[in-house]
């Protein structure tokens, strides 16, 4: 156990360490992109505003959707994983997986551990730039939810990887698969509730989204950090979660067993 | 003492598919697709004790690659018995791992973008080692293969020598008591594989670990392993000594002559070389020990510009000696 | 000059050829890449009509006018799909593993054949849909006036241009920075501006979006061609800064080439 945990946390710190060798990368990374997606969605819900001539909006204030947006762009940013999956799917690809796979250690911790410390490190810079617009400009965040929120987030990260974890294993099978990051992105990116609040959705929908553990990335923190969702609801997340892991580490688990066996081991 | 590698009637199938050229043919293979198998290992049983060096040795494709993969537990064998250290080495159970090293000369192992000293540390935690120790260690190493000076620089910014280097302290650092060495001088220049090569045999005296070594250099093999195989076409063709293997095929090496002019006559030096008019250019292919003798026979019948010789490829030796076998 | 537009369309009609048995190489690639593609569309289209549940008018437009809006944006990014996304992507690649060197040692440009190597055929499929889901939103509009396809056809070429050159801006710095796979998000953040309605925006963005970074240029420009009476202006000024911005590429590349080092070891 104090071995496991020794070598993750070294592995965090690589994930640290390689990610600030590349400041710029992760300066965009961390603070230009999120803030260009915030800045063009707060353009959008202004007009929005201005074309309604209303106060609220399906009953939230014009603050309330601007704090959401700003919030919800730096949440998404941290809650997904591009990179690690890409960088999975290419030690597949490429073979050289195997210098991973014959060290005492597995492939599944040693990404988890260097996403999750690579995340918190984001975390720690980005969300200065939310905290500080809100701030500036009064918009309704609590504050003191804050911890909480950061710890469904880390939690839900567990959940992202070994969906990512999943992915990349098809990799054992078929040749580029890439674009099952994109595809499985690009539908987080609407089910968390990154694109918009998912309270704005038809009823069906909205409670279908909910009920599953990907509103956890986005909508349950952001919302909850806004004012915007009540308490119980924001702790189902943990619930939605924990199904959703057992689930895709169940899955990953044969499709991984499975590769393995039908892997030549790619190349010299 | 039980063997640290057994292997018993190991085959190994890979599925692929059928690929023909053209633009019609691939939008049929869309649909449809033709498997084919290839059998990369048959039936190749083998017994090594601990403490050997063994000599892996092939053409490419002949299937060197694949056992070692098997032996290490990257995959797994289609059937047969392999036992690695007591372990079914396709487990992958940690304790074996703690146990082997793998080596690869064309792949880095240590981390691209941090220094050799920070992949180090990772491999403490990653195998669990005593933190003092292990640093001493790789003082001693580095020292050894005079290299002290580039534990603190980004592995990338490293050249092809000096990272082989800090790949190889990386593949010591946990006392392995297997390990395998693939081509690990591929692409050194001569200083560097020398170098790497004294290293290693000083360090096989000391530490007396089991080697699977797979080179393309002669010299790699020669001075390094205790017992030759070769695997031809996925069957274990060959194992033995080596001394009995360069005495079955005669060694020869390459003699490369520049005359000054042309040759005018025809000239006999032996029975089966004889040197045509004109020839400006001379490739021949020579034993050791009849060199100086045929040099000195052509210099009594014409000034020479430049003489020199090579080895000849390992492979082509290898080919030769199979030729001559079937 | 005639001969030398032969020998590029010639070159250019053998990339699509060979580009398309290597993407049917690798089928489930292929037929995803058609689904992500409408999963993107989709989300667009999701996003606009979930909002006008709430409100008559985004900027200055309505519902339909909206879907006539996506329409053009889907079929201008599945020709970026086709042509330029590929291409872009490999782009660091190619720096990174010196590959560059080939194309450089190559007698064509080689601007050309860093930008056009690779056509994504699979996404030809995506613009046959985009196409349709265009000619419908337009059906659907009141008292449409067809002719005015005429002028929408003149500005496309400078809204393909402005995604290609900008995209092109950016694959550049590749040649000086290392490791610089973020710039290409930035890109991608750039090319968000021109994914909405140039109306939601602030007058003085506006402007920018019309000159410096001309993103507008990309779909809301062309819509206007169609949902509104012709802008001489408009017009004339797109049939300056495509040209231009192909003029100012080549300058660039070539000064960013200054930078290349080709991959050593």
């Amino acid at each position: 156990m104090k071995h496991w945990l020794k070598r993750n946390l070294a592995f965090a710190r690589l994930g640290i360490q390689t990610n600030l060798e590349y400041r710029f990368n992760f300066f965009i990374d961390a603070i230009v992109q999120p803030a260009m997606t915030a800045g063009i969605e707060i353009f959008l819900w202004f007009a929005l505003f201005a074309a309604t001539n209303t106060e609220t909006l399906n009953g939230y204030s014009k603050e309330s959707y601007l704090a959401y947006v700003i919030w919800a762009a730096f949440v998404g940013r941290i809650a997904i994983s591009w990179m690690y999956e890409h960088m999975m799917m290419d030690e597949i690809e490429t073979g050289s997986i195997n210098a991973i796979i014959l060290r005492p250690m597995t492939f599944f911790e040693y990404y988890l551990s260097q996403l999750l410390g690579y995340k918190l490190v984001i975390f720690l810079f980005s969300s200065l730039v939310p905290l500080s617009i809100v701030l500036y400009f009064g918009l309704p965040t609590a504050l003191n939810r804050l911890p909480l929120v950061a710890l469904l987030i880390f939690y839900y990260l567990i959940f992202i990887h070994a969906m990512s974890f999943m992915t990349a294993c098809l990799a054992f099978f078929l040749n580029r698969v890439r674009s099952f990051t994109l595809v499985k992105n690009f539908t987080i990116y609407i089910v968390s509730g990154e694109l918009f609040p998912l309270d704005l959705l038809p009823t069906f929908w909205k409670k279908l989204f909910l009920n599953m553990p990907f509103a956890a990335g986005v909508y349950l923190p952001v919302g909850y950090l806004t004012n915007r969702i009540s308490t119980e609801l924001f702790l189902t997340g943990f619930i939605n979660i924990s199904i959703g892991l057992v689930v895709v580490l169940f899955l990953s688990y044969i499709i991984w067993r499975k590769g393995l066996r039908s892997y030549s081991g790619t190349g010299a | 003492m039980s063997p640290a590698i057994e292997v018993k009637d190991l085959n190994r199938v890979y599925y692929s598919y059928k690929k023909s050229v053209g633009l019609w043919s691939s939008v049929k293979g869309l649909w449809n697709r033709q498997h084919v198998e290839k059998v990369a290992l048959s039936d190749i049983s083998l017994s090594i004790p601990s403490g050997e060096v063994i000599g892996l040795v092939g053409a490419n494709g002949a299937g060197k690659t694949t056992l070692i993969k098997i032996l290490s537990g990257l995959i797994a064998a289609s059937s047969g018995e392999v036992n690695v250290l007591g372990y079914n080495p396709f487990h992958r159970r940690n304790e074996f791992l703690r146990k082997i090293s793998v080596l690869l000369g064309q792949k880095n192992q240590l981390w691209w973008d941090i220094a050799p000293v920070d992949s180090y540390q990772l491999l403490m935690s990653i195998y669990d080692l005593d933190v003092n120790k292990s640093q001493k260690k790789i003082k001693e190493l580095a020292d050894i293969l005079n290299c002290t000076h580039v534990l603190e620089t980004q592995l990338r910014r490293l050249s092809l020598g000096e990272r082989m280097k800090m790949e190889l302290i990386g593949a010591l650092l946990h006392d392995p008591q297997i390990l395998f060495l693939d081509e690990p001088t591929i692409g050194l220049d001569i200083v560097a594989q020398t170098s790497i090569r004294n290293f290693l045999s000083a360090y096989v005296k000391d530490k007396k670990p089991t080697i699977i070594l797979t080179s393309h250099y002669m010299d790699d093999i020669s001075k390094l392993a205790d017992r030759l195989l070769i695997i031809s076409k996925g069957r274990l063709f060959y194992d033995g000594s080596i001394d009995k293997f360069t005495q079955k095929s005669v060694q020869k090496k390459r003699l490369k002559l520049i005359f000054e002019n042309p040759t005018k006559n025809a000239i006999r030096i032996s029975d089966d070389v004889l040197i045509m008019p004109g020839t400006k250019n001379l490739d021949l292919e020579v034993e050791p020990t009849k060199m100086a003798e045929i040099i000195t026979q052509i210099a009594q019948f014409q000034s020479v510009q430049n003489i020199s010789t090579e080895e000849i490829d390992f492979e082509e030796t290898i080919r030769e000696f199979l030729k001559t076998q079937q | 000059m005639a001969l030398v537009l032969k020998k590029y369309l010639r070159l250019f009609s053998i990339l699509v050829k060979t580009s398309f048995i290597a993407d049917l190489e690798f089928r489930v690639n292929f037929s995803l890449r058609i689904f992500t593609d409408i999963l993107w569309y989709f989300m667009q289209i999701l996003s606009f009509e979930i909002l006008f549940n709430y409100t008559p008018l985004i900027g200055d437009w309505d519902r339909y006018q909206m879907r006539v809006f996506l329409g053009v944006l889907f079929i201008v990014d599945s020709l970026y799909m086709v042509f330029i996304q590929e291409n872009a992507d490999r782009f660091a690649d190619k720096v990174r593993k010196g590959e560059l060197d080939f194309i450089l040692a190559k007698p064509v440009s080689s601007q050309f054949m860093v930008s056009f190597q690779k056509i994504a055929t699979a996404s030809f499929t995506n613009l046959l849909i985009a196409i349709a889901f265009f000619l419908y939103t337009v059906a659907q509009l009141e008292g449409f006036q067809w002719y005015r396809l005429f002028w929408f056809f003149l500005v496309i070429p400078t809204s393909l241009i402005v995604i290609y050159t900008s995209r092109f801006f950016f694959s550049c710095l590749n040649l000086i920075f290392v490791k610089s796979e973020s710039v290409q998000f930035l890109w991608y953040n750039c090319y968000k501006l021109g994914l909405r309605p140039d109306s939601i925006y602030f007058p003085t963005v506006k402007l920018i979006l019309l000159t410096v970074l001309p993103m507008s240029f990309v779909a809301s420009v062309p819509t206007r061609m169609i949902l509104e009476p012709p802008n001489t202006y408009l017009i004339c000024w797109s049939l300056v800064i495509g040209p231009l911005s192909l003029y100012l590429s080549n300058i660039f590349w070539r000064y960013c080439l200054r930078f290349y080092t080709s991959a050593s070891s």
